[in-house]
């Protein structure tokens, strides 16, 4: 099954043939049994969660509102402890940049830690075509890059796959007889990748948090990879998207609160490392040169808007993943994108263009469950319905997209007359009325069902929504009827 | 065109959307525009009321557990090299590595046992054992925090299979926010936060711990004198 094809633009082709893979719906369950409920869980054991979660908006918002003072504050208490700043406008630039170091060190391979910012600028590829082999050493990553695919989650990139699936790569990939046991598959890896950090000079890493005040990043995990990709090598180099500055060092408390708990249930993840430039003493373990490449790729843009800057505040934790209904159906691959789920519906459109991620706006039912679980309190339906907004009117509203996209005549009209049926008690009942009568062809115990295809003939829009679930009738009775019965009975 | 003018480019393309976007924007958010107070290290440390030493190292001690991580409380360094010469003799180790806390070194010469500081990468690798200190520790996650300004520790703490830690009860606080108030990134250029083994749940969610750093965690606390 390769959905690797799959882009933005055919969410709902992805979507169809996603439902209809069962394999692919054990995986995702393991999300809902144990992310969700970890999640639940832990959060608990913060006093005031709420609280925690709205402190780290409006750290985020002073952040963004100021974004160029904390960059220049950043880079420059960066620069002064050794770091080596590098600014790249999109996505080609910053490989462009990354390979010249690469090249420069005449390392023929290098060792790479997660980031979402490496798949988002495609740097394995322009690294491949440089003749450098990038060699991922998260567990999940790892496993997608000998599969030859790409990432479907911001935290557990492999979570699509089963462990059958993942004992069947091993044993084809790695040539080790086949076990389904996670201790000895991940062992494996532990050993296979022990090899490669043993003998690697450079080393590829993303960034969590970058403190003005100090010139700091921060990186979480779990697994240790990325420590060993810091602090064995001699060259490091980390692309860091601008909007992950943060004024200070204090402000980490509350992040690292809510970043561990929303994304694994977890309080703390294993490790956090703090880098401050270059060790002070050249005798010291670690990096002789530490670069970190600052990169835009669309993010500024996103500052045009207070609805569209909210995406910048997204400290890629995964909740929202998990806690849709929609992801949790469908996986990542069917949104076609680097960023998927939720966070992805809105950021994608805003990264590569409304025009090439027309269909990611709607892939979303509105209910709002993602915006609960945010832990910076992203009001994602009301971005989806900005963009969903600029579709329509084909209008770029002054901000992120200068696409203009022609609405739909039949769609206008329909909502108009819905706009009118609703607008007036009067009509509103003489529609209940007209629903209740034409329902009684249709509807079969108290539901209507997708009856042999019937509904798809007679109305098509109704059609298309009977044909996954039943849709309630109109009640025999409406409330304001009742109400009206029951005070006529009493006089 | 050099890399250095491709650079400042970028830089000065990128600073100016920046401006021009927030400046687009000012109109529709002038009310939200105000300054926000900044006080994050109040609110954390509102979290954390005083509490008596007592109860903070019994929750150090308390969440280490919960975490799968062995954890000893002695009273004297003797008794921590007794607990060392332990775990070393449990594991059947052969090859020690250590950093270079005295601490450390004081509790390794006592336990007698042959160690190397300053392992090459081929020595890290091939070790059983690492043995570091560490400067703090917070009692509210179970984690050691190890700075590099006072020990060269890193990778003693990340490559062997297992990781010793000896600390002082001394140098356990309750938070994190405590942490980053005296925690100085000039003086200590990595601080790496531990809490628990090395661990992953890519396959399946399922738990695996030691995947790439120490599959164990050992935890020795000597009383302050």
């Amino acid at each position: 099954m390769s959905m690797t094809h799959a882009t933005p633009e055919t969410f709902d082709r992805n979507a169809r043939r996603a439902l209809a893979d069962p394999i692919l719906h054990r995986a995702l369950r393991n999300l809902a049994d144990n992310f969700v409920v970890r999640r639940r869980n832990v959060i608990l054991s913060v006093d005031d969660w709420q609280g925690l979660r709205e402190r780290a908006r409006s750290i985020k918002e002073e952040t963004l509102l100021r974004l160029d003072k904390y960059l220049e504050q950043f880079t420059e208490n960066a620069a002064k402890a050794g770091t080596t700043i590098h600014w790249a406008r999109d996505g080609k630039e910053a490989c462009e940049i990354i390979v010249a170091l690469v090249r420069a060190t005449n390392a023929k391979m290098v060792v790479k830690a997660k980031s979402m910012t490496g798949e988002e600028i495609l740097l394995n590829e322009a690294l491949e075509e440089a003749g450098i082999e990038p060699v991922e050493t998260d567990l999940g990553e790892w496993i997608i890059q000998l599969a030859g695919e790409t990432p479907s989650h911001i935290v557990v990139p492999a979570i699509h796959k089963t462990k059958q699936q993942i004992a069947e790569l091993f044993v084809e990939k790695v040539g080790i007889d086949k076990t389904e046991n996670v201790d000895v598959l991940t062992q494996t890896a532990r050993k296979i990748l022990r090899e490669r950090f043993a003998e690697a000079e450079v080393g590829i890493s993303g960034v969590n948090f970058g403190v003005a005040e100090t010139g700091t990043i921060l990186i979480l995990e779990n697994e240790g990879n990325i420590r060993m990709t810091t602090s064995l090598t001699k060259t490091h180099i980390a692309i860091m998207g601008i909007e992950k500055v943060i004024p200070q060092l204090a402000d980490l408390d509350v992040f690292l609160k809510l970043l561990p708990r929303s994304g694994t249930g977890q309080r703390l993840t294993a490790y956090q490392s703090l880098i401050t430039g270059l060790k002070k003493d050249a005798e010291d373990i670690g990096p002789d040169e530490f670069h970190v490449v600052m990169l835009d790729n669309g993010r500024s843009r996103m500052l045009a808007h207070r609805v569209t800057r909210q995406s910048l505040a997204c400290i890629r934790c995964g909740a929202c993943l998990n806690a849709c209904p929609v992801y949790q159906q469908v996986g990542g691959h069917a949104y076609g994108s680097v960023y998927p789920g939720p966070i992805g519906a809105v950021i994608t459109p805003q990264l590569i263009g409304l025009s090439k991620a027309k269909q990611l706006p709607y892939a979303s039912s509105l209910c709002g469950a993602c915006r609960e679980v945010c832990p910076v309190k992203i009001d994602i339906p009301e971005l989806l319905l900005h963009l969903r907004a600029e579709i329509t009117e084909g209008s770029a509203g002054g901000t992120t997209v200068k696409a203009r996209l022609k609405p739909k005549f039949a769609e206008s009209l329909a909502f108009k007359m819905y706009g009118l049926a609703w607008s007036k008690p009067a009509w509103y009942e003489f529609g209940a009325k007209v629903s209740r009568l034409m329902q009684r062809l249709v509807a079969r115990d108290g539901k209507i069902g997708n009856v042999g295809g019937l509904i798809s003939r007679l109305v098509p829009p109704l059609g298309a929504w009977t044909a996954w679930r039943d849709a309630p009738v109109v009640a025999p009775k409406s409330f304001r009827e009742m109400w009206r019965d029951k005070e006529n009975d009493a006089r | 065109m050099t890399l250095d003018n491709a650079h400042s480019d970028a830089r000065s393309a990128i600073f100016a959307s920046i401006r021009d976007n927030l400046a687009a924007s000012a109109s529709f958010d002038a009310i939200r525009n105000e300054h926000h107070v900044h006080a994050a290290s109040e609110l954390a440390l509102t979290g954390s009321t005083i509490r008596d030493r007592a109860e903070v190292i019994n929750g150090f001690r308390e969440n280490l557990k919960l975490l799968g991580a062995k954890c000893a409380f002695v009273e004297n360094e003797p008794e921590a090299a007794d607990r060392l010469s332990e775990i070393v003799n449990v594991l059947n180790a052969k090859k020690i590595v250590i950093s270079d806390s005295e601490l450390v070194h004081r509790i390794v010469n006592a336990s007698g046992f042959d160690a190397v500081q300053d392992a090459s990468r081929e020595e890290l690798f091939a070790s059983d054992i690492g043995v570091t200190s560490a400067q703090w520790a917070i009692a509210e996650t179970g984690t050691l925090v190890l700075g590099s300004g006072a020990e060269r520790h890193r990778l003693v703490s990340l490559v062997p299979p297992v990781h010793v830690c000896i600390l002082l009860t001394g140098s356990i606080r309750q938070s994190m926010a405590e942490i980053l108030e005296i925690a100085d990134p000039d003086a200590n250029r990595t601080i790496t936060f531990i809490t628990g083994a090395s661990r992953t749940s890519d396959i399946e969610l399922t738990l695996a711990i030691g995947v790439h750093g120490p599959g164990e965690l050992h935890v020795i606390v000597i009383k302050d004198q």
